[in-house]
């Protein structure tokens, strides 16, 4: 249950960008554990790795993303790891919101840093 | 090594996490983790942990949203649905859940520790093969002169005779105690068991390291032999593997140690087990003969289908036969059997029945109080159970919905009850380890567990049923057409009331009981006793037969220690007995005043005998009435105790007068000097008929020695030690403790039972209050609109307050009545273990049920002042 703007892209919840843009940021390194590391990084955010899963989840499940599967290395404990990338309609939803989010903050730069 | 994730928390996530990422957020967190413990693995560790607690805590919603095909009995799912139902509610209103639970944990916790207390005296079986077919063995003494004692030891040539007529046992052995001091190290004295050839093979045990006894060692020339305890073997021996065969020197001769017994095999509540070693009982050919001098115990193993009645009416026979062959001595002497189990709890199963009731009683006064909340909250929740029952939900699903949730709760309660029960039971045990037999072996084990689960299924029920009974009944028309309001007057006010008066009957007995059990510890502490206790301090000093082998060495000991110690500062008195008062056993033998002829011993009076030195009486503050006390210089001579002299020589005066102790000696006639008051020998009975000896020497070692002190008793302990081992280092100093301390600790059973129940009435009055508070502050919300009509009639403050309050106590009035009853008709439990005080006290009985009536009121001042301030404006509005 999502609704769709004007522009025809869905409208991105907050996690859900800074997901997607973890997942741009990191290009063929994008996975779970790096995503999340990516967004404790650079927004402070220490979230945990099934909110991760479930969001990344819910992003493919509405075609912003694509996932592939790759080998098994001893690091994981002989586990496999899934890889995520932005499709088409990903990449605009994510351009969508960046824009929206800038065009709202438009000449605001001041206000939200007080002296 | 490649550091690992916790095992647990990888199998936590394993289980919670969906299939379908499982396998992906798992190698996430391992490859993390393995960076992060790469810096600081206890890091690493945490963060995994918080990283699973966070996944298991929101579980994450799977991608396919259908419900799943309901599988399984229906009822099950029905069942299972409500649990989970029950969790996501209890999740959402923590505050409403944590009262219950705790309310119930404490209940549960109080009752798991009481049990296992229960469980390890009277339930779990002794740590030998077949414990239920070992039996002690008694005399029976003549009750002419031994009135009132059903038991009594055993002499050799009897044992000797019981052993060779009787078919029922398997085995018997006699056994003793005695005291050898360690000499190789700082002198220790230390309780041996010498025990008779069969007792290894009644108690079935064997040496877990070394041997037992071989049956030459029961030789007097070859009896320099032990059997040390586990404890002793870690204690001194460091665990030595090798420790069979090495050599320990008591009192300066050399015994070799053969054995070691099991760790199991120490119980501590049975004398003859809870010693640190073993030696042979190894009689000569004249002890084999003694049969008038009862010095012996003896433990037998029924044979294979042999009844315990079988096996006393045969010692009955026996000893009819020993008393026509030796009527001098066995005359009036009969035989019996009880069985280990019976002499080992017999004294504390009453105690420990009522404390369990007592806790039952708490438990179910915080069911009362529970229900009283689930039923509130039932209440408050009829528009959903109408709903539901709107949406087709039958009353007996409704029903089963909210005892579901009672039992959930109760669970809940009943887990972290058996967390509080251990707390308990780790502070009490090893309070109790000296007064309760086997008290310290209490722990949480299957049964206990079991028994908590009980518990817990059984509290729920009861917490639950009349909730979930009263909403089941919900009219469902009535309830929606209530509109917003939630509650409203009477609904369930009755259930509310039957609760009221239920805690506080329940209350009622319990307050009573504590009442009564303060009062008879009060009434045992200020009993007199005879003697002033304080200001005393006591020491026991044994001189050991090796190194004082002569009477007249061991007087002159005694005599120049004394010196020593009246000469100390702060020491005002001091003198030796060989049993004090209120310590429990000492000698009983028969006497034979001058003029009069030995009759038989059936009918000889018997008295309690005290060898004792000069200035003892003094020091104790036993008065002396008539006569003098005791000089160093006068050799054989006698005091008696009033009751004494009125039992032995009746109006006639006895001071000049003489007799003899047969047991001691036939020919020595005794003067007697004075008379003195009479001592208790147990706080909580008569005081026996008593002669104080004063022995030219001294026949025996050991002694109890008084001092009176001008302070507090314990500053001069130090000193009267070293004053003993300036005279021999190599004496063994034991047992020394102020007589004020001795006297509490006979008190500790009486303490312990006291406190309990105190606890469990605080408990019971906390929660009766808090029952009351509860019901009328709901009732009165229930009332909001008609009393809000009466203010504005004119009623006034005082008016409302009444109203409120008299609703209040008419359940508390009722619950008293029936309380009062309840413990009346409880009495008999506490009969036998209350002291100078009825079980059914009246004055203890009216203090409690005004207390009681004060505390309803004040509970019901609260909701009556808050109901007196409503504005009647704002009520009546309202609707």
């Amino acid at each position: 249950m999502w609704f769709k703007s004007r522009s025809g892209a869905p409208v991105l919840g907050d996690f859900e960008q800074l997901v997607l843009f973890g997942v741009l940021r990191l290009g063929e390194d994008a996975y779970g554990a790096a995503i999340r590391q990516e967004i404790h990084a650079r927004s402070g955010r220490d979230v945990s790795i099934n909110a991760v899963y479930t969001t990344l989840d819910r992003l493919e499940d509405k075609g912003l993303l694509r996932s592939w599967i790759g080998e098994p290395t001893a690091q994981r404990g002989g586990r496999r790891r899934k890889g995520y990338t932005l499709t088409p309609s990903g990449t605009a939803a994510l351009r969508q919101a960046y824009h929206a989010l800038r065009s709202m903050a438009d000449g605001l730069e001041g206000r939200l840093n007080p002296r | 090594m490649t550091p690992q994730p916790p095992r647990l928390a990888v199998r936590l996530l394993a289980w919670r996490l969906p299939d379908a990422w499982r396998e992906f957020v798992l190698g996430d967190l391992e490859e993390e983790f393995l960076l992060r413990a790469g810096r600081s693995e206890p890091d690493a560790r945490r963060w995994f942990w918080r990283q699973t607690l966070r996944s298991i805590a929101r579980p994450p919603a799977t991608r396919t949203a259908s419900v799943p095909h309901p599988s399984g009995d229906p009822f099950m799912r029905t069942v299972l649905s409500d649990v989970r139902h029950a969790l996501r509610v209890f999740v959402r209103t923590p505050s409403y859940a944590v009262a219950v639970a705790a309310v119930l944990a404490l209940g549960i916790g109080a009752n798991t520790a009481i049990f296992s207390i229960v469980n390890a005296v009277l339930l779990r079986p002794l740590p030998f093969e077949q414990p239920d077919r070992m039996a002690r063995l008694f005399h029976i003494p003549p009750q002419t002169t031994f009135p009132g004692m059903a038991t009594f030891s055993l002499s050799p040539a009897n044992f000797l005779d019981w052993q060779r007529d009787s078919r029922s046992f398997e085995a018997m052995a006699a056994y003793s105690f005695r005291q050898l001091t360690l000499t190789s190290g700082s002198a220790e004295a230390l309780r041996v068991a010498v025990v008779g050839p069969d007792f290894f093979r009644v108690v079935r045990t064997q040496a877990a390291l070394g041997r037992t006894f071989l049956p030459e060692e029961y030789d007097p020339a070859r009896a320099k032999v032990l059997v040390v305890s586990d404890g002793f073997w870690r204690s001194h021996m460091g665990a030595a593997p090798d420790a069979a065969g090495r050599t320990l020197t008591f009192d300066g001769e050399t015994y070799t140690v053969v054995g070691v017994m099991p760790k199991q095999f120490s119980v501590t509540a049975w004398g003859a087990t809870m010693v640190p070693m073993w030696a042979p009982l190894a009689w000569t050919d004249k002890e084999r003969a003694v049969r008038e001098n009862h010095n012996y115990q003896a433990i037998a193993r029924l044979k294979d289908g042999v009844d315990l009645g079988r096996a006393k009416s045969e010692l009955d026979v026996i000893s009819k036969r020993l008393e026509q062959a030796y009527p001098s001595e066995n005359a009036g002497w009969g035989g019996t059997a009880i069985p280990l189990q019976e002499l080992i709890v017999g004294d504390v199963r009453g105690s420990l029945v009522m404390l369990l009731a007592a806790v039952a009683l708490v438990l179910l006064i915080a069911c009362a109080n529970v229900g009283n909340l689930i039923l509130a909250r039932a209440m408050n929740r009829r528009k959903e159970i109408a709903i539901r029952a709107a949406l087709g939900a039958g009353r007996r699903r409704v029903f089963q919905h909210l005892l579901i949730e009672s039992l959930v709760l109760a669970c809940a309660g009943g887990a972290a009850g058996v967390l509080l029960a251990k707390v308990a039971i780790n502070a009490g045990t090893a309070m109790l380890s000296n007064q309760i037999p086997r008290a310290d072996e209490a722990s949480i084990d299957a049964r206990v567990l079991l028994f908590v689960l009980g518990a817990s299924l059984l509290t729920g029920v009861l917490a639950g049923i009349v909730p979930a009974l009263r909403a089941g009944r919900t009219d469902l028309n009535d309830t929606l057409k209530e509109g917003g309001r939630s509650d409203s007057a009477g609904a369930g006010s009755v259930t509310r009331r039957a609760l009221i008066v239920a805690e506080v009957a329940l209350s009622l007995m319990l307050l009573m009981g504590a009442g009564v059990m303060l009062r008879s510890l009060h009434a045992l502490r200020t009993v007199d006793a005879g003697f002033n206790p304080s200001n005393i301090l006591k020491l026991d000093v044994n001189t050991p037969d090796a190194r004082y082998p002569d009477p007249a060495r061991k007087s002159a000991f005694y005599a120049s220690l004394l010196d020593r110690l009246r000469a100390l500062p702060g020491v005002q008195g001091a003198g030796w007995v060989d049993t004090l008062p209120v310590t429990g056993g000492g000698s009983v033998q028969p006497l034979v005043i001058e003029g009069s002829a030995e009759r038989k011993p059936s009918e000889q009076p018997t008295v309690a005998v005290r060898v004792a030195s000069e200035q003892y009486l003094q020091t104790m503050q036993i008065p002396i009435l008539r006569g003098r006390d005791f000089e160093r210089s006068d050799g054989d001579a006698m005091l008696v105790s009033a009751s004494a002299a009125k039992l032995l020589w009746g109006s006639t005066d006895p001071i000049g007068r003489r007799a003899t102790l047969p047991l001691i000696s036939r020919t020595n006639a005794v003067p007697v000097l004075g008379i003195v008051g009479d001592v208790k020998e147990a706080l909580a009975e008569k005081a026996p008929p008593t002669v104080y000896l004063h022995p030219r020497e001294l026949p025996f070692g050991d002694v109890s020695i008084a001092l009176r002190t001008s302070a507090d008793p314990s500053t001069v302990s130090k000193a009267a030690v070293t004053a003993v081992h300036d005279l021999d280092p190599q004496i063994a100093v034991q047992g020394v403790h102020t007589m004020s301390d001795v006297i509490e600790e006979q008190l500790i059973a009486e303490r312990f039972r006291t406190l309990l129940l105190e606890v469990f009435a605080a408990a019971a009055l906390v929660l009766a209050s808090v029952g009351i508070y509860s019901v009328l502050s709901y009732l009165v919300r229930g009332r909001r609109r008609e009393i809000g009509i009466r203010t504005a009639l004119g009623a006034r403050t005082a008016d409302v307050v009444r109203l409120v309050v008299v609703e209040g106590l008419k359940p508390a009035l009722l619950g008293i009545a029936i309380g009062i009853a309840g413990a009346l008709a409880a009495a008999s439990l506490l009969e036998t273990l209350v002291f100078g005080v009825k079980a059914w006290d009246p004055l203890t009985l009216s203090v409690v049920a005004g207390g009681l009536l004060i505390v309803s009121i004040a509970a019901s001042l609260l909701p009556a002042w808050r109901a007196a301030r409503l504005d009647p404006l704002t009520v009546l509005r309202e609707n």
